[in-house]
């Protein structure tokens, strides 16, 4: 019920590891809903990673249904994930990268194209989720924060350095 | 603080970025941003830096004779108030990549257009490979189109440069994604 502040690299808990939520209680639907209006309230922002605002628990909100290139491609807009955990990963898909935690500098990074992912829902249930395209994307790259990874530690190459001399 | 812009390039060979950054940091300057690349069998640096306390090119001294003398040329500009800053480039931004066989005036002709319609280019490289007997030139750029300009306005322009220098070109929007 609260829009939160951003936390910005160097802040420290976007680099640690976070601890897998053991109860699903009225804390944890507070805390989804503050990743919410946090991610609407940044306008352009498809997700939302718990670290993101300064808690250190394993919970994304993903919503790629307002975004120009999400809405293209079949999604199912706003996904919460407790303790989400990618369970299969298929293909590749590289795309610009940016992140709200690392303003002004965007990279090339690869993910999987198709992803099934298994997380426990708003509503306390267990899911098992098959995803694909810019929606994988965004999910893996919240994923990534809950375990102190930024994009930055998946740049998969130098902006043009598609045709490097072979040697 | 006074910013200046470093060039520095040299037959290329390891240890030329920890000889040239060694310099830099005994001399107490500080590195902003930089690009480096090898073209041809060269090394380039080119490296926006500062020092707390030197306003000219002066203040420099001969601090780097040194490098001159392992064989890299070195190239110092003073840059004016502000010179370290760019400007926020708003609009799409196009990868566009043009290969053929080599002939003069590929760059020229391909640029000339863009810079006509005040299209940004952000980042460029070319590059010569194929055989000796057949030259191949590959041209890949990064450019940040006008406000109001669509990609497939550019598709269009590039269409019509494509027939006339008998080049292959592609153009992709690139939609960078802050998630």
């Amino acid at each position: 019920m609260a829009v939160r502040s951003i936390l910005l690299y160097p802040d420290p808990i976007l680099k640690q590891l976070c601890t897998p939520v053991m109860q699903h209680d009225p804390r944890v639907d507070a805390l989804i809903q503050d990743l919410v209006d946090t991610m609407v309230a940044a306008g352009h922002s498809v997700g939302v990673a718990a670290p993101q605002i300064g808690v250190s628990l394993r919970v994304v909100v993903v919503d790629v249904s307002g975004s120009k290139l999400g809405k293209k491609e079949q999604n199912h807009g706003l996904l919460t994930m407790v303790n989400p955990e990618i369970i299969n990963r298929t293909g590749k898909k590289t795309m610009r990268e940016g992140c709200m935690s690392v303003p002004d500098y965007t990279g090339n990074v690869d993910r999987a194209e198709e992803i099934v992912v298994q997380f426990i829902d708003r509503a306390g249930e267990e899911q098992v989720v098959r995803s694909g395209g810019f929606e994988a994307v965004a999910i893996q790259h919240e994923i990534d924060h809950l375990d102190g990874l930024l994009f930055l530690d998946r740049v998969s190459s130098l902006k043009t350095d598609l045709f490097r001399r072979k040697g | 603080m006074q910013h200046f812009a470093l060039t520095i390039i040299g037959r290329d060979r390891p240890g030329i970025v920890s000889q040239v950054t060694e310099a830099l940091y005994k001399l107490g300057c500080n590195i902003a941003d930089s690009s480096c690349s090898i073209l041809g069998g060269q090394f380039a640096m080119i490296l926006i830096i500062a020092h707390p306390e030197f306003a000219a090119k002066e203040s420099f001294g001969n601090a780097f004779t040194a490098l001159e003398e392992s064989g890299l040329s070195v190239f110092l500009r003073t840059l004016k108030p502000g010179g370290e800053k760019h400007a926020k480039i708003e609009g799409e931004i196009c990868m566009i990549s043009v290969y053929g066989a080599d002939k003069p005036g590929i760059v020229y002709r391909v640029t000339k257009e863009l810079g006509e319609r005040n299209v940004n280019i952000t980042d460029l490289n070319t590059k010569l490979i194929g055989s000796d007997e057949q030259p191949v030139y590959v041209m890949m750029l990064e450019a940040t189109l006008p406000e109001g300009m669509e990609p497939d306005e550019m598709k269009t322009i590039m269409d019509a440069i494509k027939d006339e220098m008998k080049v292959d070109i592609s153009v992709r929007a690139i939609t960078p994604v802050e998630l």
